[in-house]
């Protein structure tokens, strides 16, 4: 006995009808076997009559109480209860986690999707996740360079790898607008990391945009859902590899190496300023201490020598002429007693002095 | 007795085929268009229980979500005479069953009526841009034109266009070589821009280094000789003051100092005449000679 007579599959009975998103329908008992039994019971109990009357009530009766408690359905902790009445969705009967009773098939249809679960779509590569106690790690297996290529505002290309993390918002509105949101979410994510990437120069994407690139992204992106009334909210978008492709990355490499090398010569050149100005400023010290020593030397050894000189000075003006006297005497004595002498009388003799002078040096030298 | 049960029997079972086949339900996912021989008589959009007449009328189902259309990606010329793959899809949803039977029938044949119209509207608008402008803020404008054309162009066939986007402009591979080649020239040069930089700074400091190693030397010789010729100065002007008191007799005294400091030690000859002062009393025991 089918409610449809053409058209492919049913809203329920058969899984076709619904190439619609996960959340499974409650199992119905087989309705039609359940008539055919009725019927057969009433055949059965109608040349009888009497006693098997009450019979045949009693075990209709039991069927139709086994059918409404097959309306039974019970909800999962994090999932919701999407109830629909003939195919119509009832809002008002929609059920939170826990038991829950409504019109069993073919009459209701329930569907309890998933509204907790942060599920993931990965663009650019295709990963496994490893959950690893407390944290979920994200393991690219595989490059999609078709999705992961596209080109930045400067007209470069940019290698972008991502995930979008999102859940149901709207149980209903995810049930019942698109007939593939996995996909619509993957696409739409797409288009909008492309939107985003092409107003962003490549140095940007690469380094310090890379948070505005994530949050634009997701803002687009929810925008774009929204306006399709998905049901679906983007807690995340997040940038796993924003790489230069792999055909010049060596190429970038080498930039990052040659601004190591100027740091490397900066330093170096530093540390040689180092060492050359204050060896200098030593130098400058030491320079500056001599010559103050010398200014006191030369000052201290003056007053000494005027100090001298004046008590010289002062005995030779209580008796003038003999302290000359006595000086050039003392002086001459001290230098003659050890100086080679030759006194020659000139007026006298008519001798032609003669000086050996090798002789002199000889001797000179032997004194040495 | 039992010839009129069977009578009611075959009533109910009579009645069950003619309900079954009067009654319908449209889920809340699809619409529903009511055929009559073929001819559509009435759309049904609200979810739900409905009637028909039994055996006469057939229902036809569509999806009432946002559906989604993805031709395959196209070539286009930009105005910058750039050639780029572009990959757009659209979502749209069948809002009159009726329009959208007549015009297309199936989905099968929308993909492929609707999926070149956007195509060809893709083209269209896209040839009127540049690269720079597809890669800038007017991609916006470019893409709700697009969606704009492609609602004129299929507003007959009973679809509502919700969203055209360009999901990706990538250059085709020639072009993406050139990119490369342009990538990398720019990183060669700029690598080299900061490698040049780096002996620039090292430079920099070491000459600067040098210079201050110079003027700090200078500096302190300066003010030595300074500080010398300050000691110098004292020293004249304390000797000056001292021997100033009896220039004779300081030439006599410095003289008799200098003779001891420089022939004292023994290594001068000395070739003397007895007439000299100091011989006065040699021939003489008066002293007087002279």
């Amino acid at each position: 006995m089918s409610w449809k007579p053409q058209g492919g599959g049913g809203p329920w009975g058969n899984s076709g009808g619904g190439n619609g998103p996960t959340g499974g329908g409650t199992q119905p008992p087989d309705i039609e076997e359940m008539l055919r039994r009725s019927q057969d019971n009433l055949k059965n109990f109608m040349p009888g009559g009497g006693n098997s009357g009450r019979m045949v009530t009693l075990v209709i009766a039991a069927v139709f109480a086994l059918w409404m408690f097959s309306g039974t359905y019970r909800v999962e902790a994090g999932h919701q209860g999407v109830v629909m009445l003939f195919g119509k969705h009832m809002p008002t009967k929609d059920s939170s986690p826990g038991l829950n009773w409504f019109f069993p098939s073919p009459i209701g249809k329930v569907f309890t999707p998933n509204v907790e679960t942060v599920r993931r779509i990965d663009v650019g590569f295709r990963g496994s996740v490893q959950n690893t106690g407390f944290s979920r790690s994200v393991t690219p297996e595989r490059a999609v360079l078709a999705e992961s290529l596209m080109l930045t505002n400067d007209q470069n290309i940019i290698d972008v790898q991502f995930t979008v993390q999102w859940k149901v918002k709207d149980a209903a509105n995810f049930l019942f607008s698109i007939r593939d949101p996995e996909g619509t979410v993957k696409v739409a994510a797409e288009s909008a990391m492309r939107e985003v990437i092409g107003q962003t120069n490549l140095e940007n994407a690469l380094t310090t945009d890379r948070q505005m690139v994530q949050d634009k992204t997701r803002e687009s992106l929810q925008v774009i859902l929204d306006d399709l009334k998905s049901g679906i909210t983007i807690l995340q978008v997040q940038l796993l590899k924003v790489d230069p492709p792999a055909q010049v990355i060596d190429a970038f490499n080498d930039v990052q190496s040659a601004r190591q090398d100027l740091d490397r010569k900066k330093n170096e050149a530093e540390a040689y300023a180092n060492k050359v100005v204050p060896t200098a400023q030593g130098q400058a010290a030491q320079m500056l201490q001599q010559a103050e020593a010398y200014k006191e030397q030369v000052t201290k050894e003056a007053e000494g020598e005027a100090k001298r000189f004046l008590s010289v000075y002062k005995s030779y003006k209580a008796a003038k002429d003999v302290t000359t006297q006595r000086i050039y005497l003392e002086t001459m004595e001290a230098i003659l007693k050890k100086s080679n002498k030759v006194i020659i009388d000139q007026k006298n003799g008519g001798a032609i002095p003669y000086m050996a002078l090798p002789e002199l040096n000889k001797s000179h030298g032997g004194q040495k | 007795m039992s010839k009129g049960l069977a009578i009611l029997g075959g009533l109910v079972a009579v009645a069950g085929v003619v309900m079954s086949s009067a009654m319908y339900t449209v889920d809340q996912t699809e619409q529903a268009m009511v055929m009559q021989f073929g001819n559509p008589q009435r759309q049904v959009s609200e979810a739900g229980l409905h009637f028909k007449m039994p055996f006469v009328q057939d229902v036809v189902y569509y999806d009432n979500r946002a559906l989604d259309l993805d031709p395959p990606p196209g070539q286009v010329i930009l105005n910058d005479q750039k050639r780029i793959n572009v990959d757009a899809f659209a979502r749209y949803r069948i809002v009159d069953p009726l329009r959208f039977f007549q015009a297309l029938r199936t989905e099968d044949h929308l993909r492929d009526q609707v999926g070149r119209v956007l195509n060809a509207s893709v083209r269209n608008s896209m040839a009127r841009n540049s690269l720079s402008d597809l890669l800038s803020a007017k991609r916006d404008d470019i893409m709700s034109e697009i969606e704009q054309r492609l609602a004129s162009e299929t507003k007959d066939y009973g679809i509502q266009i919700l969203d055209v986007r360009v999901v990706r402009t990538d250059l085709p591979p020639e072009i993406s070589q050139n990119v490369y080649n342009r990538m990398r020239s720019e990183r060669v040069k700029e690598a080299n821009q900061l490698r040049a930089d780096g002996e620039k700074a090292k430079l920099e400091i070491t000459s600067r280094a040098d210079r201050d190693k110079v003027v700090i030397i200078a500096e302190a010789r300066r003010q030595s000789d300074i500080l010398r010729g300050e000691g110098e100065g004292e020293r004249n002007r304390i000797l000056g003051a001292a021997y100033g008191q009896d220039p004779k007799f300081f030439a006599f005294y410095r003289s008799m100092t200098a003779y001891k400091a420089s022939m004292g030690n023994g290594d001068a000859n000395m070739v003397l005449s007895p007439n000299s002062d100091f011989f006065r009393f040699f021939s003489d025991q008066t002293g007087t000679q002279q």
